[in-house]
């Protein structure tokens, strides 16, 4: 039988802030994250802006990882005592390059003394990140490493939430870390012509479903959601934020840089979710949208959308948390797992920031600039990778005691 | 072994398709069906392809369009970066040695080949196949050894037996002989050579034999038994011993990253077939395979 799986934790490292309930404020409050970059000189590439994470601590060379130690430990102190029994999924960005690293290496090619700097010289292995985190919390559990891209922080919650639903966990930490703030990041990006040029209007740079998108705006970060079984979770007496009841993914089989033009494997990932949860479309109360604000995602996610869920798709809201965050690649699953839970419990869609000039093929309510109340009981989410991964997932607000 | 071990006998999964690649270069044009999408290949995507073709092509399958009804579940290992493409990029990047991040953003970065990031992206592998063999089902893609590789398979199964999918693809693919996974295996504590590190793929072909019976496939194999387990370890501490035995077949020599077992199992088609590894990420595994 299908176990219930409760979300007992969450914890946040993102641009808007670096706890839940910071970014819970700035989300709602409509706050932008994004501003020109300074944890390195960006010189004059293309782009110069990012959603950078304010952080004033210790971090190592690989942002990602502290990123996703800190949202790890929220999450594990928001959770409070675990049974036995639980495990780890995580989404993860590629493996950290480092130019100054390069050319030191070409000038003395010797490696660091010590382990820590020599695991991370010129190169961080991506799965570093996992095992840091099963080692601090004594995970004995296999750690599941995800590595799609786009969609991986949300492949690793639907992980997750299928292993507890199977009875295979009684819980899973789950979620995704990642920066691309970095030359190598961002130069790459530039070359593929993918982001936003909006160097001046920084906080106008993210504008999903706006007419006058220009491509994304990179962000970094990481989010934590502890996945629980339900009856484990009332045994503790655990604070439920919410319950994770679908989830499905797809590939496209399409493009290596486009979406299929129908959205068709996004349509699918939609479905999956649906059918896993038991749903009908009828039964979605809003969405939070991959929304990336580049030229090709955001009419063939509104396309799907409408696809999927027919004309019920203008009846809800449906928010992009990207125009404030930018976006977290393979944390951004998690991320906007996070805000789906925050926006549920508050009983408020989120902003979607700067969407002035609606593009026609995105014409949906997409509740811009501001705030707005909603009754909603259930929320699907989309995250879209590059090379055609598509995940989606669906949380239902706790209705309490 | 622990907690997290399985026993897969009483199921009605089976082995229907196997193949592998071993070495470079190798050509995957007989197995593509997007031909435009050639320039976009690196080594990995070629291996990984090439592989998924054998394997779909043993299960009889090579014709087929796959769809909604097969998922693919697949390790890929440690990201590939070739010393000519950092080469190019440094010298329009450097001034007396150092990194110059003006000289970078005008100069060094134009040189980067924009097809460059395409070729080294631990997703792209997945991509190819998908596109190449219409797989539109559900996925896994995972990182970067074998442990990983039992991880996909055991999803694998678990989708199968709860009849998500029909077909499954179980694949791995590691293009090892390259400067930056060289340089990360060159920094293990004992390093492991560049001259042991293979460029491979291998891929598996599963589903319930209720399907494989549909379609008359033949039916090459059982997977027995598997198990998986795992020690936290602190990586800036020490990286546990790593150990792999295959009984009942050969494997190449050498270290085939996340496709040990796929390549062991498709070069050695027969028989009962044992494997165990224990590996530098703190995974414990093993198999039993019986194969026709």
């Amino acid at each position: 039988m299908k176990q219930r799986v409760a979300i007992t934790g969450m914890g946040v490292v993102s641009p808007i802030g670096n706890t839940v309930a910071d970014f819970r404020d700035n989300l709602l409050a409509g706050v932008s994250g994004i501003g020109p970059i300074t944890c390195f000189d960006p010189a004059d590439l293309p782009t110069r802006i990012a959603g950078e994470v304010k952080w004033d601590g210790p971090i190592l060379r690989d942002r990602k990882v502290t990123f996703a130690l800190e949202a790890a430990r929220q999450c594990m102190e928001d959770a409070g005592a675990l049974f036995a029994g639980g495990g780890l999924s995580l989404g993860i960005g590629l493996e950290l390059f480092s130019l100054d690293d390069m050319a030191a290496f070409r000038v003395n090619e010797q490696l660091p003394k010590s382990a820590e700097e020599r695991m991370t010289f010129l190169q961080t292995p991506s799965d570093l990140t996992a095992h840091l985190i099963s080692h601090r919390w004594k995970l004995t559990t296999p750690p599941m490493t995800q590595v799609s891209a786009c969609a991986a922080g949300a492949d690793a919650l639907g992980a997750a939430h299928r292993l507890i639903a199977r009875g295979e966990r009684r819980w899973m930490l789950a979620g995704g870390s990642d920066s691309m703030v970095n030359p190598m990041g961002v130069g790459g990006f530039c070359k593929l012509t993918a982001l936003s040029c909006r160097n001046d209007e920084p906080q106008k740079a993210s504008r999903p479903f706006d007419r006058q998108r220009d491509g994304f705006v990179l962000g970094e970060g990481a989010a934590m959601l502890l996945l629980e079984n339900w009856d484990d979770a009332q045994e503790r007496g655990a604070v439920i934020h919410g319950e994770m009841i679908g989830s499905g993914n797809s590939f496209d089989a399409h493009g290596i840089s486009e979406p299929h033009p129908e959205g068709r494997g996004a349509c699918q990932a939609m479905r999956r979710a649906l059918a896993d949860a038991g749903l009908e479309p009828e039964q979605v109360d809003t969405i939070n949208a991959h929304g990336t604000s580049t030229p090709k995602n955001d009419p063939v996610e509104t396309a799907a959308i409408k696809t999927v869920l027919g004309e019920h798709a203008r009846r809800i809201p449906i928010s992009a948390t990207k125009s404030m965050t930018g976006h977290l690649i393979s944390a951004a699953g998690a991320l906007e797992a996070v805000a789906t839970v925050l926006c549920l419990q508050a009983g408020q869609a989120h902003p979607t920031l700067n969407l002035n000039d609606p593009d026609p093929e995105c014409d949906l309510d997409y509740v811009p600039h501001q705030a707005r109340p909603m009754d909603a009981q259930v929320a699907l989410s989309n995250a879209f990778g590059f090379g055609g991964q598509n995940s989606s997932f669906i949380i239902r607000k706790n209705p309490g005691p | 072994m622990d907690e997290g071990s399985k026993i897969a006998s009483a199921d009605s999964i089976v082995l229907t398709g196997l193949g592998h690649v071993l070495g470079a270069p190798c050509d995957p044009r007989l197995f593509l069906r997007v031909r435009k999408n050639r320039k976009f290949m690196g080594l990995q995507d070629d291996l990984a392809v090439v592989a998924a073709g054998h394997a779909l092509k043993s299960a009889g399958l090579a014709d087929t369009a796959l769809g909604e009804r097969t998922g693919l579940y697949l390790a890929v290992g440690y990201i590939p970066f070739e010393h000519t493409d950092l080469d190019s990029l440094m010298e329009g990047s450097l001034s007396n040695g150092n990194l110059s991040m003006e000289l970078f953003s005008t100069t060094g970065y134009n040189a980067i080949n924009p097809l460059l990031t395409f070729r080294c992206l631990s997703n792209m592998p997945a991509f190819h196949i998908s596109v190449n063999f219409d797989v539109q089902g559900p996925y896994f893609v995972t990182y970067p050894g074998i442990g990983q590789f039992y991880q996909a398979l055991e999803q694998a199964r678990a989708v199968l037996t709860a009849g998500e999918v029909d077909i499954a693809l179980v694949g791995a693919v590691a293009a090892q002989r390259n400067f930056l996974v060289e340089h990360h295996h060159a920094r293990l504590q004992p390093p492991v050579s560049a001259e042991v590190l293979a460029d491979v793929a291998g891929c598996l072909v599963l589903e319930t034999e209720s399907h494989a019976r549909e379609r008359d496939a033949t039916v090459r194999g059982r997977l027995l038994r598997h198990d998986l387990a795992y020690q936290p370890f602190n990586p800036f501490e020490h990286q546990p011993e790593f150990h792999e035995q295959f009984d009942g077949g050969e494997l190449p020599h050498g270290e085939l990253g996340p496709a040990s077992l796929a390549v062991g199992l498709s070069l050695n088609p027969s028989g009962v077939l044992r494997h165990e590894a224990q590996t530098r990420d703190g995974f414990r595994v093993a198999s039993q395979w019986e194969l026709v």
